[in-house]
């Protein structure tokens, strides 16, 4: 039963890391209509500019200053924000769709960048020997990981809070208007484009946060962390939890990574391992079967959206 | 090494080309991103293998490396792959428009699919690689510094025709031309009396036929893998952006553009940023003239 | 606020209780039958490769059982799926650690997914983990507090081989297509150093990404150089189109290829007929009774040859696994990973591959004598970074066979070694 346990509590890091991926991307699609299918590019630049700054120094790389880790956090947070931005100017204006494969070929590029760029990232090699906050402290991986798990709850409590004071602010409501009906809005001199642009920095701020969170409970990263599968997994979570809802987005994110997780232990379980190519090609099969039915049938998620305006979309 | 650069961009153009073309009628017409398009490319290659394990790929004839069979498996593995193109239409997205769904929704289940087709494939024929033929063609020097293979050609060739084809049927045959209103507005289509259902049937069984070309044509050069549609998905959306939205024409142009591009790039830059190349020249075009070079300003 | 910090307070010292409580549970004897852990890459890009892989790890589980199994008890292998993605794979390997309560597993292929589960996994839990096929090098750096080890020798045994070979064959002007991974960079860091200190010239370095439709691009830009031979670095299926390309577009046909090449795949890939006289290098399966044994052993089980990039590798990391775990005092992570490299002692008696010898080993190990473990690789003896060392082979492609054409003892390698590395 410890064991089952020590898992839940590494499981349930992983989730509240993904929880806080899938809200920003709430903020971006349920509550500004914007189709960012670029997560794993914000995703990544959070995690590798926390590991660039924090990891120990490696005489083949470049960077790996080794500063705090509360430094490296806040930097990701900043250069996420920043590239955002840049970003966002860029696609900003692009409808639907267009927007989708923009951030999606983005995504891809910085996965790329990330791939080449040895002397700072260490291309295919990574980067190691990143810190874990207050490490020291506990001498078990057990205690450890229920250390970050308390503190996970605690940042995504703080994520949601803060997400929800902004979303019921003025500045949300004008964001609410913009999507549902943006010449109505316009006419009220609330300028669509600045509010979307704002919405999706912020939106990706988040992003990078879950980044670096990520890559300091793991200790290690690579390009690998950040292939367009994830982007994949994270839309899932927010269409199966309820996209315009941030408690639906966690819950989204429990379901679909516990789904993945089980799935594998299924297949490893019940098929010989001479099959278990096949049984995994039957786990993704499974996979892609229940988010198609999940969005014929339950097409809100499993916490539909809190309002009862119309899914209508602005392009 | 630019001659012989241009030269492989046309020709691994033609692929892309064939499959902008089935991508850029469902953007149009159905007015979604189908991120299943490229499946169906994967779909048509292993549906001809399957003919051509029965009746192989034929002996090869005209200097190219296979006969008349492969081209039969083709047309069947097309022909087939465009129903099934639109039996998922009937499953997953009809339903979906009918519920109202986002478009945006629409792609995500597209994505979906996109995932369940393909290792449907590789549950079937798992992940190792196969040939339609074991020939391997040494390329002809028509100009120095230019080498060309007769399979090269032939498929350009085949590109022109069936786009020739589709040209003529979209002007002056009755669906097609149903097809172009629909494009230009469902509603008024549908006030002229336009069954929108065989409009919608049609343009997926091209789209679909079109995809499993290419499909077949990728596979021949020289291997299948499940990955094969997936790997061509982004030059393939590119194309079809670059040239326009429902510009046939433009799919065309867009392919053979990309394609070059492609090659070119590598001339110059670090080969490792090689799978980003299309997507630069993708942004290019929705930075500077969203509706691509052929299409037009959508209202 | 309050209550939640008593809940904080609570929940360390739980944790507190539960880390102290945990060393106890681990060093207890073993329930049989004894688990042991397998994460590979069964499906997404490297899937073509791992099915034999894993068929490898099965016919050692079988072989061990058959030959007596750990400390007494059957042995029982649970494979996970890591996907080619780093989040799957930790999530599996902390599965298969806290859960499944496995001693020791092997895993993975792809660096991207072995580095965080070492970081996340093995060292922290104190697993030991055993890799047939992760080459970064920089993971025998000590982080892995010496719980991970590896039979497949670094790329710079293979590296430092080609280029001899490359060397003796005359090809100095030398193009290179390389697989931008781990594996391709980390091998061609070290031939780099290797080709110029032996007097060759490296006129074009080419990455390529795995998986895509066409490598028409690369080629050109790599005979643009104008090179008199092919160094190519990578795995058979991209390796295929490569290599045809580079015919088409009229390459020269003396090609240099890595370990991964030597398959039947990529041999039947490119056609037998246009692949005369290409050559690669590969770690020695020094031939002898017990190499031969493990391929006909393979042979018999799956139907299919035992050519292939990981195959032998994985074999012996699953039979160092388990004559680790009998040797070992008890089965917890320290003690398997002090009797990892009593697996291969000088002066032991020598113990080859299949469940005989399995078996003969294991009567050795209760008499208390030591052993030395010659695997289907050769002989495995772990260096103090935990990477394995050895002898290389020149395998070449011969009427459409691959036949070996000639070994580099132990010796002429560190000679080799001492050569470029002065």
């Amino acid at each position: 039963m410890l064991g089952v346990a020590s898992y839940l509590v590494f499981f349930l890091c992983v989730v509240l890391v993904l929880c806080i991926l899938t809200m920003g991307l709430n903020l971006q699609w349920g509550f500004t209509g914007l189709f960012n299918a670029g997560v794993a590019g914000f995703y990544a630049i959070g995690g590798y500019t926390h590991a660039i700054l924090t990891a120990a120094p490696n005489p083949q790389l470049m960077g790996n200053y080794g500063l705090p880790w509360l430094v490296g956090i806040i930097a990701a947070m900043l250069v996420t924000a920043l590239a955002a931005t840049l970003i966002g100017l860029i696609t900003i204006r692009l409808r639907g769709d267009y927007l989708a494969i923009a951030t999606f070929g983005i995504g891809i590029m910085i996965q790329l960048v990330s791939l080449n760029l040895e002397s700072w990232t260490g291309a295919s090699q990574g980067i190691t020997r990143i810190p874990k906050p207050l490490a020291t402290w506990f001498d078990a991986p057990l205690s450890y990981n229920l250390f970050y798990l308390v503190f996970m709850v605690a940042v995504v409590a703080l994520v949601y809070w803060a997400l929800e004071r902004i979303l019921s602010s003025p500045w949300g409501r004008v964001l609410r208007a913009i999507r549902e009906d943006e010449a109505a809005a316009s006419s009220l001199g609330k300028s669509p484009l600045s509010y979307r642009l704002q919405s999706f920095v912020l939106g990706s701020t988040l992003m990078g946060l879950a980044g670096a969170l990520y890559v300091t409970f793991i200790g290690f990263v690579s390009p690998f962390d950040f292939l367009p599968i994830l982007t994949f997994q994270v839309w899932a979570m927010l269409i199966v939890g309820g996209s315009g809802n941030n408690r639906g987005a966690m819950i989204g994110a429990l379901v679909v990574w516990g789904i993945w997780a089980a799935s594998g232990v299924a297949v490893s379980k019940w098929v010989p391992p001479s099959h278990a190519a096949q049984g995994a090609a039957i786990q993704v099969i499974l996979i892609g079967l229940t988010l198609v039915l999940m969005l014929l049938y339950k097409p809100r998620g499993l916490i539909g959206e809190r309002s009862v305006v119309s899914r209508h979309l602005v392009w | 090494m630019i001659l012989q650069a241009l030269t492989d961009g046309v020709f691994t153009g033609a692929i892309v080309s064939l499959g902008a073309i089935g991508l850029s009628l469902t953007l149009q017409i159905m007015r979604f991103a189908n991120f299943a398009h490229a499946e169906f490319m994967t779909i048509g290659a292993y549906l001809a293998l399957a003919v051509v394990t029965f009746i192989g790929p034929g002996t090869p004839t005209m200097g190219l490396s296979f006969g008349w069979q492969l081209l039969l498996a083709a047309l069947l593995a097309s022909v087939l792959a465009g129903a099934m193109s639109w039996w998922l239409d009937l499953l997953v997205f009809r339903p979906l428009r009918r519920s109202g769904a986002a478009s945006l929704v629409l792609v995500f289940a597209a994505f979906g699919a996109a995932l369940v087709l393909r290792h449907i494939l590789v549950l079937i024929w798992g992940h190792d690689s196969y040939f339609y033929t074991r020939e391997l063609q040494l390329g002809v020097m028509i100009l120095p510094g230019m080498r060309v293979l007769p399979d090269q050609v032939f498929i350009l060739a085949l590109t022109v025709l069936l786009v020739i084809v589709l040209h003529l049927y979209l002007t002056f045959h009755r669906t097609g031309i149903a097809m172009r209103a629909m494009a230009e507005s469902p509603t008024l289509a549908q006030v002229c009396g336009i069954r929108v259902d065989s409009v919608v049937r049609t343009t997926w069984l091209i789209s679909g036929f079109m995809a499993a070309m290419a499909g077949v044509f990728s596979g021949l050069t020289p291997q299948l893998h499940p990955e094969l549609g997936s790997n061509l998905l982004l030059s393939v959306f590119a194309a079809a952006i670059f040239g326009g939205v429902g510009s046939l024409p433009g799919a065309v142009i867009g392919g053979l553009l990309v394609g070059i591009a492609e090659n070119l790039f590598l001339l110059v830059a670090n080969p490792g940023y090689k799978p980003a190349m299309p997507f630069l020249l993708l942004l290019g075009v929705l930075w500077l003239r969203p509706q691509g070079l052929l299409g037009e300003k959508s209202s | 606020m309050s209550s939640s910090t008593s809940l904080g307070v609570g929940r360390w010292l739980a944790g507190l209780l539960l880390a102290a409580a945990l060393p106890a549970a681990m060093a207890q004897a073993p329930a049989c039958p004894v688990k042991v852990g397998g994460i590979l890459p069964l499906t997404g890009s490297m899937a073509p490769i791992t099915k034999k892989i894993a068929q490898a790890a099965e016919l050692a589980i079988e072989h061990v059982n058959q030959g007596g199994g750990i400390k007494s008890c059957p042995v029982q292998f649970i494979l996970r799926d890591d996907q080619g993605q780093p989040t799957v794979g930790v999530d599996a390997a902390k599965y298969l650690v806290e859960v499944e309560r496995v001693q020791a597993f092997t895993g993975t292929i792809s660096s991207g997914v072995t580095g965080p589960i070492i970081s996340a996994v093995t060292a922290p839990s104190k697993v030991v983990q055993i890799s047939c096929c992760s080459s970064a090098s920089n993971f025998t750096d000590g982080r892995s507090g010496g719980y991970f080890f590896r039979t497949l020798p670094t790329s710079k045994t293979q590296a430092y081989a080609t280029a001899s070979e490359v060397n003796r064959r005359g090809m100095k002007r030398l193009a290179v297509i390389y697989v931008n991974t781990d594996f391709g960079t980390d091998m061609l860091r070290f031939y780099r150093g290797a080709h110029k200190k032996l007097g060759g010239e490296i006129l074009a370095e080419v990455p390529y990404n795995d998986n895509q439709p066409n490598y028409r691009a690369e080629v050109t830009r790599a005979l643009a150089s104008k090179p008199e031979a092919l160094l190519l670095i990578g795995f058979p299926k991209d390796a295929v189109t490569i290599v045809r390309e580079w015919l088409s577009q009229g390459g020269p046909r003396k090609v240099a290829l890595n370990n991964s090449m030597r398959t039947m795949d990529f041999v039947n890939g490119v056609g037998g007929q246009f692949v005369e006289d290409f050559f690669g290098m590969d770690n020695a399966q020094e031939p002898g009774p017990h190499v031969d044994a493990f391929n006909e052993a393979f042979l018999k089980k799956w139907n299919a040859d035992s050519k292939g990039p990981g195959v032998h590798t994985q074999y012996d990391a699953v039979m160092v696994m388990a004559l680790a775990m009998n040797i070992a005092k008890d089965l917890s992570g320290p003690s398997i990973r002090e009797a990892v490299r009593r697996v291969h002692t000088p002066g032991g008696t020598p113990v080859g591959t299949g469940p005989a010898e399995f078996k003969k080993a294991l009567e050795l190990i209760r008499a208390g004598k030591p052993i030395k473990y010659f695997g289907a690789t050769g002989p495995i003896e772990f260096d103090a970074n935990g990477d394995v060392s050895g002898p290389a082979l020149v395998w070449k492609i011969t009427g459409g066979q691959i036949v070996t054409d000639r070994t580099i003892s132990l010796t002429e390698m560190q000679a080799l070694t001492r050569r470029v590395e002065e």
